[in-house]
């Protein structure tokens, strides 16, 4: 039982206590009776008690005519102790008229005082008790009131709590108490409260003084009912009824919802229907990469806007034509040396090869010459990322230089953050910011007009940063995924900082991709199910998983049309998912963004 | 559960109304708990045919009446729920009721949450014990509460013999006409309400922000409460505006639904 706080509750839960010990003796049923019958409603349920009280009380009158004698004289001893007390108690509180205040102040206060005051009044004025006859039912009463006080001296021992209660719970508690006991007799069934007070003095055995002051008990109750009623009313409780709550909090939404969007929403769920779309999980074609070095820190793949595949292998970058399916070899470094990294331009016309020695070379792929080399990095260069003309190089050390690969002083800027080896490297689209993801668990995306500190660097991951992808329907939407101690894709908010999702992927992120098709990004993973994910975005959804490779899915790159994930291994295998395949005649974002944002307007809308 | 089912021993019997009055004045006090003589459940569901072969209409019985309330509250809570946005769109899912598609959430979190609640305002129900059942929506940031539905529980009938309440003026008439009330028609109502209740978002103002909510309810001064539930002011919503929807009753209760919000100034 909660303890009670409002006075409705306050009855409530003194009620059991008294109950139980009524129960159990006799001679305390009056005093649940006390606190039991409330005004209006409640009288009817005393009512309905009658009988399980009526037999105690008939059996209290038997018992008290066998020994009447014994009995006063037990409660003449008890009360001398307990009429001192309990004038302490009456001279303590302020009223005036002494034998009002007794009476009233003891049932509006406590019912140990109602007891003590009770017992005090038999043993005193025992004489007159029968021969002020008030009531038709005073024998009754008087004989009930007997039985009470000498119940209510042992009550009164553990009931200390009791005397909040009355006060606390609306007077119908302090007064209706009597009126129970004696509104079983059929002279008080009815009374409405003076007869009930009449009743209970008679019973007392306080006549004389309690037929002068009769009114007077009556309009202070009354006064106190209508105060406890106004007090009721003006802090609005109603003192029959109680305001749950059911406490516990409510689970947190997993996201924040927009509404918005959810009144746009298809009415079918967006991620069913996106489930419902079949993705080939069987490889589209599987090419042969053998010497594909096993390191996670390099970005040995990449797809030309040109439809030109470049791979890294050892010494060698190989170019596969999409179109033809012929290979070139297109440069084969140092023997001392090895190919850390390969980018295509944005032309797909010029290529930027990282070199183990921390060389960058700038080759054109048609005609297979090396433009220029750029030096600068002290160490092995495993991640490059283009913005136009400037090819940013991130390096074993921790550096990322920018390139002006137009000029010849080609280093414009040297950002510095990254205290370990710099392993994914990713401009935004709109070349505005760069994502640079490091050995050193950080991911760190700069402002390209303020390049001396990141504008935001995010410590949520617990390993290396390789895999990097801007959105490319939202702009400001960065995924970055964790090595194998972090498991995590993490979702970003560029502009404010703010981490807008996560995934718990289950394994290593070896590298991300957007789909420009679908609002889905694929993920690849390595140890142990070497496995390709595909997420609907925002929803999180895992629609598939596509079990790829033998050995960790190292790199991958979208196709130019963004239907085909090429992925390579360390099986030194790349193969080819047409997981973004999209239906016919359906266009792509990119497309559709060119017709002039109709579709972004059709999103917005509302 | 089984305390809650064993109290309201009183089933109204469907075929004839005198059986109900006696069976229900029995019960007077449900808190001794004892017992009362026990008439023999019949389901009420199916359609029971007479001997005349003409389909008559089986009343609701007061046990069918609270369980409906109880069911009504669980669909309600779901779908504000989910039409206020308090969890994402994702985690619900459309199960057909009340020839509707109605939208219950999948999360299992939220779907133990929601039975918690229920399953206590089930043995309420049938103790006739509650007259409100309030869900309050706030800010999960400020804790201010932006919305308050609230759903009033009236009753008639057997059910106001048995659990003693007073029938409210306004309800004896409907009380008569409700008598017999068909089950087809008791779910068209609540489809109607249901219907506005989706509709009624349109004119709540947008949630911005995380919220949550608060299941509350308007009991009985006497009413025997567990743990988890504890007292409450009203939480009613200051500058709010009100708007009262339809209402939806069985011959034992009726159920007055309302929607306050906050007025943006």
């Amino acid at each position: 039982m909660v303890v009670p706080v409002t006075p409705a509750k306050k009855k409530q839960g003194g009620n059991p206590v008294i109950k139980a010990r009524a129960d159990g003796r006799i001679p305390l049923t009056p005093s649940p009776k006390v606190n039991r019958m409330p005004t209006t409603p409640p009288r009817k349920t005393s009512k309905g008690e009658k009988s399980v009280y009526g037999g105690n009380l008939t059996s209290h009158f038997a018992k008290l005519q066998l020994s009447p004698k014994s009995r006063a004289k037990k409660a003449a001893a008890e009360k001398e102790s307990a009429a001192s007390s309990s004038r302490k108690a009456v001279a303590s509180s302020s009223s005036s008229s002494s034998s009002t205040t007794l009476a009233s102040s003891s049932r509006s206060k406590s019912t140990e005082d109602l007891h003590l005051d009770l017992g005090v009044s038999d043993f005193a004025l025992a004489p007159t008790e029968r021969a002020s006859s008030v009531q038709p039912s005073s024998s009754a009463g008087s004989t009930a009131a007997k039985k009470k006080s000498k119940t209510t001296i042992r009550v009164n021992q553990g009931d200390r709590f009791i005397p909040a209660r009355p006060r606390g719970s609306p007077r119908n508690a302090g007064m209706s108490g009597p009126s129970s006991s004696s509104g079983n007799r059929p002279g008080s069934a009815g009374s409405n409260h003076p007869t009930l007070e009449g009743s209970v003095f008679g019973s007392n055995n306080l006549d004389n003084s309690d037929n002068d002051d009769d009114a007077i008990p009556k309009k202070k109750e009354d006064e106190a009912y209508a105060y406890e009623n106004a007090l009721g009313n003006a802090v609005g409780i109603n003192v029959n009824q109680r305001i749950l709550v059911y406490k516990p909090a409510p689970p947190e939404s997993s996201k924040p919802v927009d509404l918005r969007s959810q009144y746009n929403r298809a009415v079918k769920p967006n991620a069913s229907a996106q489930f419902r779309r079949r993705i080939l999980t069987a490889p589209d074609r599987v090419l042969d990469a053998p010497g594909l070095v096993d390191d996670y820190y390099l970005n040995l793949l990449d797809w030309s806007s040109d439809n030109q595949i470049a791979i890294g292998l050892e010494r060698s970058v190989y170019v596969w034509n999409g179109e033809s399916g012929t290979v070139t070899e297109l440069l084969e470094c140092k023997p001392d040396d090895y190919i850390a990294s390969v980018k295509w331009s944005h032309d797909g016309a010029h290529i930027a090869v990282g070199l183990g020695t921390g060389d960058v070379q700038i080759w054109d792929a048609e005609e297979g010459t090396r433009l220029r080399t750029m030096t600068g990095h002290t160490a092995r260069v495993g991640s490059l990322s283009w913005n136009r003309g400037i090819l940013s190089t991130g390096s074993r050390t921790g550096l990322i230089f920018n390139h002006d690969v137009r000029i010849a002083q080609h280093k414009v800027a040297e950002l510095v953050s990254h205290t370990s080896e710099v392993c994914g490297l990713e401009w935004r689209s709109d070349g505005a910011q760069l994502a640079s993801g490091g050995n050193d668990n950080l991911v760190n995306i700069w402002d390209a007009r303020s390049l001396e500190a990141p504008k935001w660097t995010k410590t949520n991951h617990k390993a290396a940063v390789k895999a990097l992808a801007w959105c490319p329907w939202q702009l400001n939407l960065l995924a970055t995924g964790g090595g194998s101690y972090d498991r995590h894709i993490h979702f970003w908010n560029s502009t404010s900082g703010a981490r807008v999702n996560s995934i718990d992927a289950g394994s290593q992120v070896t590298s991300l991709r957007w789909s420009t098709t679908y609002r889905e990004i694929v993920s690849c993973h390595g140890f142990p199910d070497n496995q390709l994910a595909i997420w609907s975005y925002p929803s999180l959804v895992r629609n598939v998983e596509i079990p790829a490779h033998e050995t960790r899915v190292l790199h991958s790159a979208l196709s130019p049309d963004g239907q085909t994930l090429a992925t390579a291994a360390s099986d030194e295998s790349l193969k080819f998912w047409k997981v973004f395949e999209r239906k016919v005649g359906t266009k792509t974002q990119q497309e559709e963004r060119e017709e002039g944002g109709k579709m972004e307007k059709r999103m917005t809308i509302r | 559960m089984s305390s809650a089912t064993s109290k309201p021993a009183a089933k109204v019997k469907s075929s004839t109304s005198s059986s109900s009055k006696p069976a229900s004045s029995k019960t007077s006090s449900s808190k001794t708990g004892t017992k009362t003589k026990k008439t023999k459940t019949e389901p009420s569901k199916e359609p029971f045919i007479g001997e005349d072969g003409v389909e008559k209409v089986h009343r609701l019985s007061l046990k069918g009446s609270s369980r409906l309330v109880t069911e009504f509250f669980e669909y309600s809570i779901n779908t504000i729920l989910f039409q206020r946005g308090v969890y994402p769109a994702e985690d619900f899912t459309p199960v057909k009721k009340y020839g509707l598609n109605m939208l219950v959430s999948s999360d299992d979190q939220v779907k133990a949450y929601i039975k918690k609640i229920t399953s206590q305002l089930s043995k309420w129900m049938y103790s006739g014990s509650i007259n409100k059942l309030v869900i309050v929506i706030s800010s999960r940031d400020d804790g201010i509460d932006i919305e308050r539905w609230q759903f009033d529980v009236e009753m008639m009938g057997a059910a106001a013999e048995k659990f003693k309440k007073e029938v409210p003026e306004h309800l004896a008439e409907v009380a008569q006409r409700d008598k017999d009330k068909p089950e087809k028609e008791i779910q068209e109502e609540i489809q109607g309400l249901f219907r506005q209740i989706t509709a009624s978002v349109t004119f709540l103002p947008m949630l911005d922000g995380r919220c949550t909510f608060n299941v509350l309810v308007y009991a009985d001064g006497n009413v025997e409460v567990p743990v988890e539930w504890g007292d409450s002011d009203p939480r009613e919503i200051e500058n709010a505006e009100k708007v009262a929807l339809r209402t939806w009753g069985t011959n034992n209760h009726r159920v007055q639904t309302a929607v306050s919000y906050r007025l943006i100034d």
